[in-house]
């Protein structure tokens, strides 16, 4: 393990501690945890939202609160949901009587300790909560039909989720009709990936799985999750086609539809890499008649010092366009 | 039964998941992350600090305090779940001072449906509900033979190993085992395995608090 850490078992508050320092306009913490993390721009009366989950995803979670995006964030060890309690307590912060909408990634722990949440501040505090579970990686499972769970895991494309809620809730829009944009753009979400180095989490010390050197995983999950394919690395514009045929096929995106494009590096994947991947991505949508409205390139959701990218796009329509594109300022996205 | 006698079940619990530390992990390496062993031994060891040091002679409020120990402990996916089967049991016997130990069925039964409604599973899907359900059945069935409270527990452990046991039988939906499908009917399940020692505790207890039953 090479990491500029102190502690292993320091390195998340440590990170945070860090993280204040930084931003103390946009956020600051609640309940005398550094792990409650809620904005410092609270907006009277407006519909608190708040997310969650294990930390080793920077920009993720946290780093999308502030002002126009998310309320709230509680944060929990690598890879590790934070606790109900947690969870509870930045939930009582940041409701100011319009209630509080969760967008969280379709992970069990995450759900389990959200539900929990919920149910505690309903019984213990009146607070009226609900929740939007994003799950927008095609790489991990198939499509559910109507009615049925959403068996996918959720990556990078909760960006969307958060960015088009938070505008809904910044325009002073009622609980339901948040979560009701929050499910529009979670719907129009689709994200693949891929993994070409594993990621060591600090406490552990070393890697929990190994890709061969001249090799590469499509659709590979976030903590490592076992993907769809594993074989021998191919030129760029290779693998954006491979990932493209997949996400377009799966909404499916079709002549005609708009765009927002999401190229995301994993945590150690070169800017440079990520553009000329972007590259590639606009000649193969152009020549599917799919019209981009706005590219956001860089890093947004990792796996730590995982080396990869993920592809997401999200279909937009005219409300959609107006929440993403509405003014929003936290530690890692101005807009 | 009064709150404070629930100390040494607690105490039980902990014990034997600290015993089988080791146990949990190798099960939980095949088809999980293999921290299974880590978050037991961890939130048992919270739910029983936390009941020893509790003054509450309501043992549902007890119950639930357990519970809500164990969730800020371990909040893994497995943690979350027991802590929820507590909070469940703390609920259904709330204002409750003092309970009888036929009740104890009431209490896990209560439990399993706080764990059933957290991970919206059911029994036959291959999880922690396979081992104690067929447990809670046990118990109920040995009481409507007029059992005694030795005999009862006896049932509950016997139900929860053979519960374990069937999971072999059975195809994961729920969790990692999942994404193997059929390939994972051959497996343990390692939440069973949970219930199983759980049941073995509160066997070993009831015969170490009530083996002079019915006298």
């Amino acid at each position: 393990m090479k990491k500029i850490i102190n502690r292993p078992e320091d390195y998340v508050n440590e990170m945070l501690e860090g993280l204040y320092v930084a931003h103390p306009d946009l956020i600051t913490y609640t309940n005398d945890d550094l792990r409650c993390l809620v904005t410092a721009r609270k907006k009277p009366g407006k519909v608190g939202i708040a997310t969650g989950g294990g930390s080793g995803h920077l920009p993720l979670f946290l780093g999308y609160v502030g002002e126009g995006m998310l309320d709230g964030c509680s944060v929990g060890d690598v890879f590790q949901s934070p606790s109900a309690e947690q969870m509870a307590a930045v939930t009582r912060e940041i409701d100011d009587g319009a209630g509080v909408l969760y967008i969280y990634g379709n992970y069990n722990g995450d759900i389990f300790n959200f539900d929990m949440a919920a149910e505690m501040v309903d019984f213990e505090d009146g607070i009226r909560v609900e929740s939007v579970v994003a799950g927008e990686d095609v790489a991990s499972a198939g499509p559910s039909a109507p009615g049925e769970k959403n068996t996918r895991r959720g990556v990078a494309g909760i960006l969307f989720v958060f960015k088009c809620a938070g505008g809904a809730a910044a325009a002073m829009l009622d609980l339901d009709e948040v979560k009701r944009v929050a499910e529009k753009a979670a719907a129009n979400v689709r994200t693949m990936g891929v993994a070409l180095t594993p990621c060591t989490v600090p406490r552990v010390g070393e890697p929990g799985f190994s890709i061969g050197e001249d090799e590469m995983e499509i659709g590979m999950g976030i903590h490592g999750e076992a993907g769809i394919r594993r074989g021998k690395i191919e030129p760029a514009n290779q693998i954006a086609e491979e990932m493209l045929d997949k996400i377009v096929a799966d909404l499916p995106y079709q002549s005609g539809d708009e765009v927002a494009v999401l190229i995301n590096g994993l945590g150690a994947t070169p800017l440079d890499e990520q553009y000329i991947v972007t590259r590639q991505v606009n000649k193969y949508l152009e020549a599917k008649g799919i019209k981009v409205y706005r590219y956001y390139v860089g890093e947004y959701a990792t796996a730590l010092e995982m080396a990869g990218v993920s592809i997401s796009l999200l279909k937009l329509d005219d409300e959609l366009k107006k929440y993403l594109d509405a003014p929003a300022k936290t530690p890692f996205f101005v807009s | 039964m009064k709150a404070k006698e629930f100390t040494g079940l607690f105490e039980r619990f902990s014990k034997v998941m600290e015993e089988n530390r080791r146990y949990l992990i190798q099960l939980d390496s095949v088809v999980g992350d293999g921290d299974l062993g880590l978050t037991m031994d961890d939130g048992f060891k919270a739910a029983y600090r936390a009941v020893r040091d509790s003054e509450e002679n309501d043992i549902g409020k007890l119950l639930y305090g357990a519970g809500k120990a164990m969730s800020v402990a371990v909040p893994s996916t497995m943690g979350t779940l027991m802590a929820s089967g507590w909070m469940q049991a703390g609920k259904a016997f709330r204002g409750a001072d003092e309970i009888q130990i036929d009740q104890m069925a009431d209490i896990f039964a209560a439990y399993l449906e706080g764990v059933a409604g957290r991970g919206k599973a059911k029994p036959g899907e291959k999880t922690f509900l396979d081992g104690l359900a067929p447990a809670v059945d046990a118990m109920k069935e040995a009481l409507e033979n007029g059992k005694n409270a030795v005999e009862v527990a006896e049932a509950a452990s016997e139900g929860a190993a053979q519960g374990f046991r069937n999971t072999t039988t059975m195809i994961a939906v729920h969790g990692r085992a999942a994404t193997r499908g059929a390939a994972s009917r051959e497996l343990e399940d390692p939440g069973a395995a949970v219930a199983m020692l759980m049941m073995q505790a509160y066997r070993d207890w009831v015969r170490d608090t009530h083996d002079c039953l019915p006298c």
